[in-house]
């Protein structure tokens, strides 16, 4: 039951997401629009390429899906509402968002087009930028929880939120979610204007509306983890514990969409030049300060 | 600290039955759109999105990966994070030791970094 009403309210999450991110393109709240786009999208041609790598070019969507859920799927809403309470939680998230890469490099691999290829290849190198400022600061919130459940995760939280333990590990893993999550201006693997689309270009119909399902999934479960990991969860005054997950779930989506929405598109070379110059040093200092502050309190 | 009530076999077996879950929706889908209506059969319509041809050559070919410095780089960090991660839980009770151990351990590993920069590695290649 608990399994079902969690998976419920992920679906409703990924709408409100889906609509938020709709209004900020066209400029207007049209709660109806992503229910056309998604029936508009099943209505239409799904088209197979000539020539193309037919595994590669069906299990990417599905592995996109199937990762984001996987990841969401450990991270609690309230105290017992979540899938699965696993042991090796916070491993888990990074186990489970490791196959967005594969799943992008087999839709960028698939298809055999040039734009998806070159999209496929470029989020490699996104990466090499993002996958350690995702995990080091994982790190830091695991030292000062003493355990990789995500549950006490959240109740080492209770006094203090760590987004004012450790706010740098805050900063850095919000930054690498937009990232993981090729939103904008980190969208280089679809690159709209640049790669006619990139991992998306060869996708239509109902395989595209999954993909972009898999993504607003992405986001969702992204903002799930940082709400867990450094925004305490469910802890908050006055309101029930399952409404404080969904306003800090949403308010962490909407700001990633909005962030990216006035921000133009990175260049790689200057992500990864950034990511392993500043961002690593930064994360080892992190959890180095996380260290000493976990020794010092206790 | 609060313990788990499922074992790890369980917690395994819901997330196998989710992940089953996950592709007989998509299957499903698919299978909803595909009986609304078929893709017609046309010339050019399954080119992928290029000049409107199929490219002479396949465009499966080698890719030069401008990011190999960090790539390397990557490989040894990556490693690293295997051992943290068993290493943070057990901090709080080891103390001062864990954080001079692994102190010692990321400090070669950064000064591998910085010599990795003067070497020009993080650049794109």
């Amino acid at each position: 039951m608990t399994v079902f009403l969690a998976l419920v309210s992920m679906l409703l999450y990924i709408y409100v997401i889906a609509v938020i991110e709709a209004s900020l393109r066209t400029g207007r709240v049209n709660a109806a629009l992503p229910l056309f786009a998604a029936l508009a999208l099943l209505g239409r041609e799904s088209i197979v390429p000539r020539k193309c790598d037919r595994i590669f070019f069906e299990t990417a969507p599905i592995l996109l899906l199937l990762s984001a859920l996987l990841a969401a799927a450990v991270l609690p809403l309230a105290p017992g509402l979540m899938i699965t309470d696993l042991a090796t939680g916070a491993l888990f998230i990074n186990a489970a968002l490791a196959y967005v890469l594969v799943a992008l490099l087999m839709a960028g691999w698939g298809p055999d087009g040039a734009y998806a290829l070159i999209g496929g290849w470029r989020f490699l190198g996104q990466l090499l930028a993002y996958s350690m400022l995702i995990v080091m600061p994982i790190t830091a919130v695991a030292m000062r929880a003493s355990s990789l459940l995500t549950t006490d995760i959240v109740t080492s939280q209770a006094e203090l939120w760590n987004i004012v333990y450790q706010p740098l590990g805050f900063v850095l893993f919000f930054i690498a979610a937009m990232a993981l999550a090729f939103l904008p201006p980190f969208d280089l693997p679809t690159a709209q204007g640049e790669l006619a689309g990139g991992v998306e270009a060869e996708y239509s119909g109902v395989r595209l509306a999954v993909f972009r399902f898999g993504r607003l999934a992405l986001i969702t479960a992204l903002a799930a983890a940082t709400t867990v990991l450094y925004l305490g969860g469910w802890y908050g005054p006055w309101l029930p514990a399952w409404a404080w997950s969904t306003l800090k779930l949403l308010g962490v989506a909407s700001a990633m969409l909005v962030a990216g929405h006035y921000l133009p598109r990175i260049r790689e070379a200057q992500l990864l030049a950034w990511a392993w110059k500043f961002g690593i040093p930064l994360a080892l200092l992190n959890i180095f300060l996380v260290g000493v502050l976990v020794l010092v309190l206790s | 600290m609060k313990h788990p009530t499922m074992t790890t076999s369980d917690n395994g077996i819901v997330l196998l039955i989710l992940s089953l879950a996950c592709v007989g929706v998509v299957a499903g889908l698919y299978g909803f759109a595909r009986a609304i209506g078929r893709t017609r059969p046309e010339p050019g319509k399954d080119v992928p999105a290029s000049a409107g041809q199929m490219s002479r050559d396949p465009v499966w070919v080698r890719y030069h990966a401008r990011y190999l410095g960090y790539a390397l780089l990557f490989l040894a960090f990556d490693m690293e994070m295997a051992f943290m991660y068993p290493w943070a839980v057990v901090y709080k009770q080891e103390g001062v030791v864990a954080l001079l151990d692994m102190g010692v351990f990321l400090g070669i590993l950064f000064l591998g970094l910085l010599y990795g920069w003067s070497q020009g590695a993080l650049r794109r290649q």
